[in-house]
């Protein structure tokens, strides 16, 4: 079976490429979308901590909770 | 000719346009500042003879809208045809703006795109070629630097926009002609767009220092992001805040204009010498008294209001959301309610109109209903009159007065939590965090000047009116006769309160003077303090000299013959009850539910009464030794609260159960179709 790898476990300051958002929250999938944070774009960790981390998503930079990052699976 | 201002949340949209038309709307370094759209005419130096009407949007990542607010702006956008839009973008996120310009371009509305913030790109060192952009767009582009005087590019821009009325763009990019109701062709056609910018600003953009470098903010976040570190920076920088408005500079000024408002009543009692004894206790007690005790105070909020403006303005504000959001997600809230908190320290109305950006419901009402356990800038004259007539001006009672509403707001989370039966939804939390600026002293001094006006026509309209109801009230009897010396409980005032005092005996102030402030405090809370002063014929509350704790009495404590623990009772009473009745119509507009309106003003009423009667009762034990007055009474009507709560959470959470069922069945019977 193979390992989603998740931003949770991402490493610091290295670029991924976003694989998927798994979620079934419609609303979820929408945000995240309109920020550029979709399939095929790139993201990079910034720090983190026990519940939150900061994420470069395009040219902005995002504090999102563990129920965000566990959703956005890369590669 | 209307223009309206549209662009991604932070984009700097209304700095534009306070710079273009010379308000002063609310503006601040994060996402979702704007609520509601507003409008107003564009300063004659830029668009000369003609009428040109500026209408500032909220912010929107896109035109198929996510939350209210963005339903504000496409709908706008759509269908109240304005003559041009501004499209405002944040020059250093193009890849992620472009977005929305490329949906706003195909409307048929000309366009005219503002690189907002050129000057941190000039800083950073990132390049974006205007001409090859504009080209490829099809419409103007201009840079722009809203927050400088001179060389803003503000004029050009808004001239082009002028001058384009009318005429008709090709737009760049077209939306395929696909099934708006297939979500997966949505999908696609959405990406294809993003590849379209995308592109766009390969060719365009040249950038020295890529996004994704760890940089010096960076490390600033890292602390103040650290769940121990960032939120005792947290409570430092509030505690700073509340000492040099309330302890130290603001104090300073009042006492110093403490003296003007003074000497101003002494004259205009003077010049009433020959008038008679009536018409002198109006004008020189009562109004110029009343409403100079108020005014007292001004400075306090002044430099209050000073000190919040630089925090929103330098991008804190998205820090601390995020820091304390797991906190507050605890007690069923998010990081979003913590913003409507800290705006709540200045003003309860634009606090509850800040929640609009929760998208959550039960989380939106649920903060708009407990955010004005904060003390807003109107109580700090009680805060600050209590603290020096009774504790010798220690700065605790402040420091505590806040702390405590946030502890308030705590619990009050969790008992509607617990009431409205949350358990199954789970919220995310996303929070941009903007690059941090130096705030603006211009800014913050011209946001500092807009509170004192209003304050100060607040306190000669709505405040002077109600201190000379209240001087009237307790100068004449039903029969309209002046009330004698000694016999002041027959005043109209006495008789009016005295119902209602006798509510607040459980609470250690059972009086009627104390009452009668304690209401005039719906409609300002302001006016705790200018009741005060009138009904005890007091003037001069924060003037240290005569504050002077001498063996641990002075006059305002004297006169008012309350206690420390009773002092303290009161004053609690008044900071957390419902709020002003303007701040409650706000409410009313936000939660649109009459049911949690009502909840609202009951929990508050509740809150209020029970603060009070905790303190007074174990106050009086431990410091005399024995229960106050009418404590069971009280009991009882604690009691009374619990079961009222236990009723309201049995009858909101069967009306939820219900639902439940209800989509359980819909979900059984789709899988028995199945």
């Amino acid at each position: 079976m193979e390992d989603k790898m998740t931003l949770l476990e991402a490493e610091l300051g290295k670029t991924y490429t976003v694989k998927e958002i798994a979620t079934d929250d419609e609303d979820m999938n929408a945000f995240l979308f309109r920020l550029g944070c979709y399939s095929g774009e790139p993201i990079t960790l910034v720090s983190k901590k026990k519940k939150s981390c900061v994420a470069v998503i395009k040219d902005g930079r995002y504090n999102l909770d563990n129920l965000l990052s566990e959703a956005i699976v890369v590669e | 000719m209307r223009i309206a201002f549209a662009g991604n949340p932070n984009s700097g949209k209304t700095t534009m346009y306070n710079a273009l038309t010379g308000r002063s709307e609310k503006v601040g370094n994060w996402g979702g500042v704007t609520v509601g759209s507003k409008e107003y005419q564009l300063k004659k130096e830029f668009a000369g003879n003609q009428e040109v009407i500026a209408v500032d949007l909220p912010g929107a990542y896109s035109m198929s809208p996510f939350t209210p607010e963005e339903g504000i702006t496409s709908e706008y956008v759509r269908t109240a045809n304005p003559d041009a839009i501004v499209n405002i973008v944040d020059a250093t996120n193009l890849s992620r703006s472009l977005f929305f310009t490329t949906q706003l371009l195909e409307l048929g509305i000309p366009v005219v795109v503002a690189l907002n913030k050129s000057d941190i790109n000039e800083k950073e060192g990132t390049e974006i070629d205007i001409e090859k952009l504009s080209a490829k767009l099809n419409c103007p582009v201009f840079k722009t630097i809203s927050v400088n005087d001179k060389n803003n590019g503000l004029k050009e821009m808004i001239s082009k926009a002028i001058s384009l009325a009318g005429t008709i763009q090709k737009p760049p990019y077209l939306q395929a002609d696909i099934n708006l109701h297939d979500k997966d062709a949505v999908d696609a056609e959405d990406r294809k767009r993003y590849a379209f910018v995308n592109e766009i600003v390969k060719d365009v953009e040249k950038r020295k220092v890529l996004s994704a470098e760890t940089n010096k903010q960076d490390k600033i976040d890292a602390v103040l992001l650290n769940p121990v570190a960032g939120i005792l920076v947290f409570a430092v920088v509030m505690w700073f805040v509340f000492w040099v408005s309330q302890a130290w500079l603001g104090p300073l000024v009042a006492d110093w204009l403490v003296g003007y408002i003074e000497a101003f009543q002494g004259w205009v009692a003077g010049q009433l010498e020959s008038s008679p004894a009536i018409l002198s206790a109006l004008l020189a007690d009562g109004i110029v008294g009343g409403v100079g005790a108020v005014v007292g105070f001004l400075p306090l909020v002044m430099v209050m209001y000073f000190l919040i403006a630089l925090l929103e303005d330098c991008g804190y504000m998205a820090r601390v959301s995020a820091v304390m959001d797991p906190i507050f997600k605890r007690v069923g809230l998010s990081g979003k309610s913590v913003i409507p908190v800290v705006i709540g320290t200045g003003c309860g109305i634009p606090a509850i109109m800040a929640c609009r950006t929760i998208r959550d419901e039960r989380e939106r009402r649920t903060t708009s209903m407990l955010t004005t356990f904060i003390p807003c800038g109107a109580k700090i004259p009680v805060i600050a009159l209590f603290a020096g007539a009774f504790f010798a001006g220690a700065s605790w009672v402040s420091t505590l007065s806040y702390f405590f509403g946030l502890v308030l707001i705590f619990l009050g989370a969790l008992l509607i939590k617990g009431i409205t039966g949350y358990k199954y939804r789970k919220s995310f939390f996303i929070m941009e965090l903007p690059k941090w600026k130096v705030p603006s002293l211009k800014f913050a001094f011209k946001s500092m000047m807009e509170r004192a006006r209003a304050y100060i026509i607040k306190a000669a309209t709505i405040i002077l009116v109600c201190n000379t109801l209240v001087q009237i009230m307790q100068t004449f009897d039903w029969h309209f006769n002046v009330v004698e010396e000694g016999a002041e409980s027959t005043s109209i005032l006495a008789s009016i309160a005295t119902p209602f005092a006798v509510l607040l005996i459980p609470l250690g102030f059972g009086v009627w003077q104390l009452a009668a402030a304690a209401i005039t405090g719906f409609i300002a809370k302001e006016n705790v303090v200018g009741t005060l002063a009138v009904v005890y014929g007091l003037t001069a509350f924060i003037d240290v000299d005569e504050l002077e704790m001498v063996g641990g009495a002075n006059t305002v404590a004297v006169t008012m013959g309350l206690t420390s623990v009773t002092a303290l009772a009161y004053l609690f009473f008044n900071l957390y009850t419902p709020p002003c009745f303007a701040a409650i119509g706000a409410m009313n507009s936000e939660m649109k539910s009459k049911g949690w309106l009502w909840g609202a003003i009951g929990l508050q009423l509740g809150t209020g009464y029970t603060v009070a009667f905790l303190i007074y009762q174990i106050g009086t034990l431990v410091t005399e030794g024995h229960l106050g007055q009418g404590f069971l009474p009280g009991l009882i009507a604690e009691a009374l609260m619990v079961l009222a709560v236990i009723m309201i959470g049995r009858k909101v959470r069967a009306h939820f159960d219900e639902q439940y069922e209800l989509h359980k069945n819909i979900k059984g019977t789709e899988g028995a179709a199945a």
